[in-house]
C-alpha cells in the first residue's frame, strides 16, 4: 500500500473546514471522508498481486554495448491493471527506463523493453520488480515488489579486436603460401615442390631431386600446435587504474587479442587467472570456442586487494603443463612485488618454458616526466624519472633471465604483445 | 481427486513481509523502548521539589533543613507552606510566620499576609514587601561585613551575641523600632510592633542557612527569632503561576476552537505527505563498488614528499640520471656508461662536442653539485632538456 500526494493536498485543503464548522464532528467527518476515499481506492485499484513476471532477452553483453532485456507482465487477475513499474537493477547496469507505465487487461500480457548499458564488467543481477497501481480517485495505491531473476553477464570490451585483421595478415605472411620462406631454426618441413628460379639453393632436397628428373626444393612453414599459457595476475597491482580503466582490464584486452591471434595461428591457448588461488581457468578448449570461453571466464574477475602469491602461481603452472610452452604473464612491473615474489622463481620457470611478461605502463608517469616550468612540475618530473629508472632496471634484470618483457601504455599493449608473439613465431623460438 | 495448484515460487504475503521487517527492526525498537523506559524512570525518581534557597526541606548548603530540625527537637511545631493562602490557613495567634523569598509574593499574597495572626519574620524583604507588612521600615544599603555584634537591647540578639553573615541588607528603622547589628549606622535586624503583633525584619538570610548555621551565634539568633512562639509557619512561596498575576491569558485561551482544529488537521496533512514521500517505488539498490586506486598514485606521492622536504638533491639526481640514460645511446656509448662514474669524462666531452655548451657547463649539468635553491633546480631541468634536444638534433 502507498499513499499519494493528492491525499496530502486534500487533507491540507480540508483544514479549512473547521474554520467554518468549528466542531469535532466536522473534523471527524473530514477524516471519515478521507478514509473512505483511501479504502475505495485500495479496493478498486488493479490487483498487483495477480501479476506474474517473465523475462527474456540478452544474457551476455560486451562492455560498452547495450543489451536488451524484455520483462513480460502477465495479468492473471480478473481486472485490468494500470500501474507504474520499476525494474530495479544495480546502478552500474545502466538500466533504462527507470520507471514505465504498464496497462495490462485481464488475462493478457505486455512486454516492457529494458535497455541496459553497463558501465563495468562482471555479472549484473536484476534486483526486483516493483509495481504500483493507483486507485481511480488517486488517493492511495497498491504496491508490490516481486523478484524476477535475470543475470546479465558483462564481458570484457575487447577494444583491441580492431587490431586483429592487421595482425592476422602479418601472421598470414608468416604461415601463408609464402613458399620462399627463409629456412629457420624453429621451422618445420611442409612439402616438396619443383624448384623455381629465386628459391634458396640451400633448401634443395638432393635426395628427392635424385629420385626425380627435376630439381626439387623443400618448403618450410612455421611450427604449429605450440602451447601458450596466458596468466592473468589478479592481485592488488591489477587494481590500479590507468586512466579510468583498471590494469586488469587492459591485461584482459591484451590476452584476448593474443589468444585470438594464436588460435588462428594453430597454437593451443590456455588461460589462468591467479592471485593467491586460481580465480579462473580455461584449458583444452577447441580453437573455435576459445574466445567465448576466455571472455566468459574473464567476465566476473575482479582484482583482489591482496599480494599475489608468485610461488603458488609458478607451482600451479608447473604442475599443469609438462611440455614446453610460452608462458605469458600479464602483471605489473612493481619492483617490490616482482623482486620478492617472481624473480627467485624465474630460473625454475625459464628452464622449461619460454616466459614473456606484459605490463601496462602509465601514460601519466610519462606526462609527469615531461613536466617543466615551475617547482611543482620539476619535482613531479623527478619522481617520474625515478619511477621510470626503477622500471627500466627491473626490465633489464628480467631480460637477463631470458624473459621477454613487453611494457607499453594501455592502448598499445595489446598490439605490442601480439607483435612480440609474431616475432617469436617468425624466429621459431616457440 | 482435486489437487490444489501450488504457485511455482512462494511469494511472501504482505503480512509475512511486515513480520520479517519487524523481526529485522526488533533490536532497534527494543533499544528505543528501553531508552524511553529509562527516561521515564529517571523522571519519576527525580525529587518533585528542586532543592532551593532557604527551603526547610532542603539539606543542601543553601537550604534551611538544619534550623527546621532543631526547632522541631525543641518542641516547636514547624509547618511548611508553599503559598500565602496555605500560610494564612496554618498560622495562628501563637505562631511566627517566617516569610522567605518574599520577592515571589504577589500583591494579593501580601494582602493575605497582612491579615495573618501571630508574629512575622521577614527575611531580606524588598521595599514593596516592607511597605505592605512593616510600614516605616525602608531599605538602606547593602553591606558585606562578615561579622557583627548586636549593639542593641533586643534580648534575642544579646543572647546570641556576635553573628557571622555574608552579604546583607540594612534598613532605615522608624522611631519606636529596635535596630541591631548595625552596618555603618543602619541596622540589619529591625523589630517593631505593627498592629499588636511583632514584625521582625532580618537583612541577613545567610544566618538561617545550613551552611552558616553553626558559625558564631547564628544558630542562637535564628532559634530566638523563629522559635519565639510555640509554632512556626515557614512560608517559601512557589513561583506565581501563569494567569494568577494580571488578567493576561495563555495563547491557547485566545485562539478560537476552529483554529485549533485547523492546526490539528494541518498536522494530519503533514503526516500524510510524509507517508507519501516515505514510500519509495522499490528499495534502494546498493552494489559493491570496485576500488579506485590511480596507478600513478605512488609516483605522485613521492613527488609530494620531495616537495614537502625540499629534496632538491634527490630530485636533481633523478633528473640527471634520466637525462644520462637517454643521452648515452645517442652518443654511441655502451648502456652501462650512464651509471658508470669512470665514463663521466667521456660523456661530458661527447655531449659538449655536439652542443653549444662548453664542457664546464655540461659537466655541472650532468654531474654537478646539488642545486642551491629552487630556482637552480628549475634551471637545471631546463638545461638538461636543452642538452637532450641539441644532442638529438645534432
Amino acid at each position: 500500500m502507498a499513499l499519494t500526494g493528492r491525499l496530502g493536498l486534500l487533507a491540507a485543503l480540508a483544514a479549512l473546514v473547521p474554520l467554518f464548522f468549528p466542531s469535532w464532528g466536522a473534523l471527524l467527518a473530514v477524516w471519515g471522508v478521507l478514509l473512505l476515499g483511501v479504502l475505495a481506492d485500495l479496493a478498486l485499484a488493479g490487483n498487483v498481486r495477480g501479476l506474474a513476471f517473465h523475462r527474456s532477452g540478452d544474457t551476455n553483453v560486451r562492455l560498452g554495448e547495450s543489451a536488451h532485456v524484455a520483462l513480460t507482465v502477465e495479468n492473471l487477475g480478473k481486472r485490468r491493471v494500470r500501474a507504474r513499474l520499476r525494474d530495479a537493477w544495480p546502478p552500474s547496469a545502466g538500466a533504462a527506463p527507470r520507471v514505465t507505465r504498464v496497462d495490462v487487461p485481464a488475462g493478457e500480457r505486455r512486454r516492457v523493453e529494458m535497455t541496459l548499458t553497463p558501465t563495468r564488467r562482471g555479472d549484473r543481477h536484476a534486483v526486483t520488480v516493483v509495481v504500483r497501481s493507483v486507485g481511480p480517485l488517486g488517493l492511495a495505491a497498491r504496491q508490490l515488489s516481486r523478484k524476477a531473476p535475470w543475470r546479465l553477464r558483462v564481458l570484457p570490451g575487447f577494444p583491441s579486436r580492431r587490431h586483429l585483421p592487421a595482425k592476422l595478415s602479418k601472421l598470414r605472411e608468416l604461415t601463408g603460401n609464402h613458399v620462399s620462406m627463409v629456412r629457420g631454426q624453429g621451422t618445420e618441413f611442409d612439402s616438396l615442390r619443383e624448384y623455381v628460379a629465386g628459391d634458396d639453393v640451400r633448401s634443395i632436397d638432393w635426395r628427392a631431386t635424385a629420385r626425380r628428373a627435376d630439381v626439387v626444393v623443400r618448403t618450410w612453414r612455421p611450427e604449429r600446435d605450440r602451447r601458450l599459457y596466458l596468466v592473468l595476475d589478479t592481485g592488488r597491482t591489477a587494481a590500479g587504474r590507468v586512466g579510468d580503466v583498471p590494469r586488469l582490464d587492459c591485461s584482459m584486452d591484451a590476452a584476448l587479442l593474443l589468444g585470438a591471434l594464436a588460435s588462428r595461428a594453430g597454437d593451443r591457448v590456455d588461460l589462468l587467472a591467479y592471485d593467491r588461488r586460481v580465480r579462473a581457468r580455461v584449458e583444452g578448449t577447441s580453437r573455435t570456442d576459445l574466445l567465448t570461453a576466455m571472455v566468459q571466464a574473464m567476465a566476473p574477475l575482479e582484482p583482489e586487494l591482496i599480494e599475489s602469491d608468485a610461488a603458488g602461481m609458478v607451482s600451479t603452472l608447473m604442475s599443469r603443463v609438462r611440455q614446453r610452452c610460452l608462458v605469458v604473464l600479464l602483471t605489473e612491473l612493481n619492483t617490490a612485488a616482482i623482486e620478492e615474489g617472481l624473480l627467485p622463481l624465474l630460473p625454475q620457470l625459464t628452464a622449461r618454458h619460454l616466459v614473456m611478461i606484459a605490463a601496462v605502463s602509465d601514460p601519466r608517469v610519462s606526462e609527469m616526466a615531461a613536466g617543466r616550468g615551475d617547482l611543482v612540475a620539476v619535482y613531479d618530473a623527478a619522481a617520474a624519472e625515478r619511477a621510470r629508472a626503477e622500471r627500466g632496471r627491473l626490465t633489464a634484470e628480467l631480460r637477463s633471465y631470458g624473459v621477454e618483457v613487453v611494457d607499453a601504455p594501455p592502448d598499445e599493449l595489446a598490439p605490442a604483445l601480439a607483435d612480440a608473439y609474431l616475432a617469436l613465431k617468425a624466429a621459431g623460438r616457440l | 481427486m482435486v489437487t490444489a495448484q501450488q504457485a511455482p515460487a512462494a511469494e511472501p504475503s504482505a503480512a509475512q513481509v511486515a513480520g520479517r521487517r519487524f523481526r529485522a527492526a526488533r533490536g532497534v525498537v527494543l533499544v528505543i523502548a528501553a531508552l524511553i523506559l529509562v527516561a521515564i524512570a529517571l523522571a519519576a525518581l527525580k525529587p518533585a521539589v528542586t532543592p532551593q534557597y532557604l527551603d526547610p526541606e532542603s539539606p543542601s548548603r543553601g537550604g534551611s533543613r538544619a534550623l527546621a530540625e532543631i526547632l522541631r527537637q525543641h518542641g516547636t511545631n514547624v509547618a511548611v507552606a508553599r503559598s500565602a493562602e496555605d500560610a494564612a490557613d496554618r498560622a495562628g495567634a501563637g505562631s511566627v510566620t517566617v516569610v522567605t523569598r518574599p520577592e515571589r509574593l504577589t500583591a494579593g499574597d501580601l494582602e493575605r499576609l497582612r491579615a495573618v495572626p501571630g508574629d512575622l519574620l521577614l527575611v531580606e524583604p524588598s521595599q514593596r514587601v516592607l511597605a505592605a507588612l512593616a510600614p516605616g521600615v525602608e531599605t538602606a544599603e547593602e553591606s558585606f561585613e562578615p561579622a557583627a555584634d548586636p549593639g542593641c537591647g533586643l534580648p534575642a540578639a544579646t543572647a546570641a551575641g556576635r553573628i557571622k553573615l555574608g552579604g546583607s541588607e540594612s534598613y532605615h528603622a522608624p522611631a519606636g523600632a529596635t535596630g541591631c547589628y548595625l552596618a555603618g549606622k543602619y541596622p540589619r535586624l529591625v523589630q517593631l510592633a505593627v498592629g499588636g503583633r511583632t514584625v521582625t525584619v532580618l537583612g541577613a538570610a545567610s544566618v538561617l542557612t545550613n551552611d552558616k548555621l553553626a558559625a558564631e551565634g547564628n544558630a542562637a539568633l535564628a532559634m530566638n527569632l523563629a522559635g519565639a512562639r510555640s509554632a512556626v509557619v515557614w512560608l517559601i512561596p512557589d513561583l506565581p503561576r501563569e494567569g494568577e498575576t494580571a488578567g493576561d491569558q495563555s495563547i491557547g485561551g485566545l485562539l478560537p476552537f476552529g483554529v485549533k482544529l485547523l492546526i490539528l488537521q494541518l498536522l494530519v496533512a503533514v503526516v500524510l505527505v510524509a507517508l507519501w514521500r516515505a514510500r519509495r517505488l522499490g528499495p534502494v539498490v546498493a552494489e559493491a563498488l570496485p576500488v579506485a586506486v590511480r596507478s600513478a598514485e605512488a609516483v605522485e606521492g613521492r613527488a609530494r614528499l620531495y616537495r614537502a622536504h625540499r629534496a632538491r638533491d634527490r630530485a636533481a639526481d633523478a633528473l640527471r640520471t634520466g637525462a644520462r640514460e637517454r643521452l648515452v645511446p645517442r652518443l654511441g656509448l655502451p648502456r652501462g656508461a650512464a651509471q658508470d662514474p669512470a665514463a663521466a669524462r667521456e660523456i661530458v666531452t661527447a655531449v659538449a662536442r655536439r652542443t653549444s655548451y662548453d664542457e664546464a657547463t655540461v659537466g655541472a649539468a650532468l654531474y654537478g653539485p646539488d642545486p642551491a635553491d629552487d630556482a637552480a633546480l628549475v634551471g637545471l631541468s631546463d638545461l638538461l632538456d636543452d642538452l637532450e634536444r641539441q644532442v638529438r638534433q645534432s
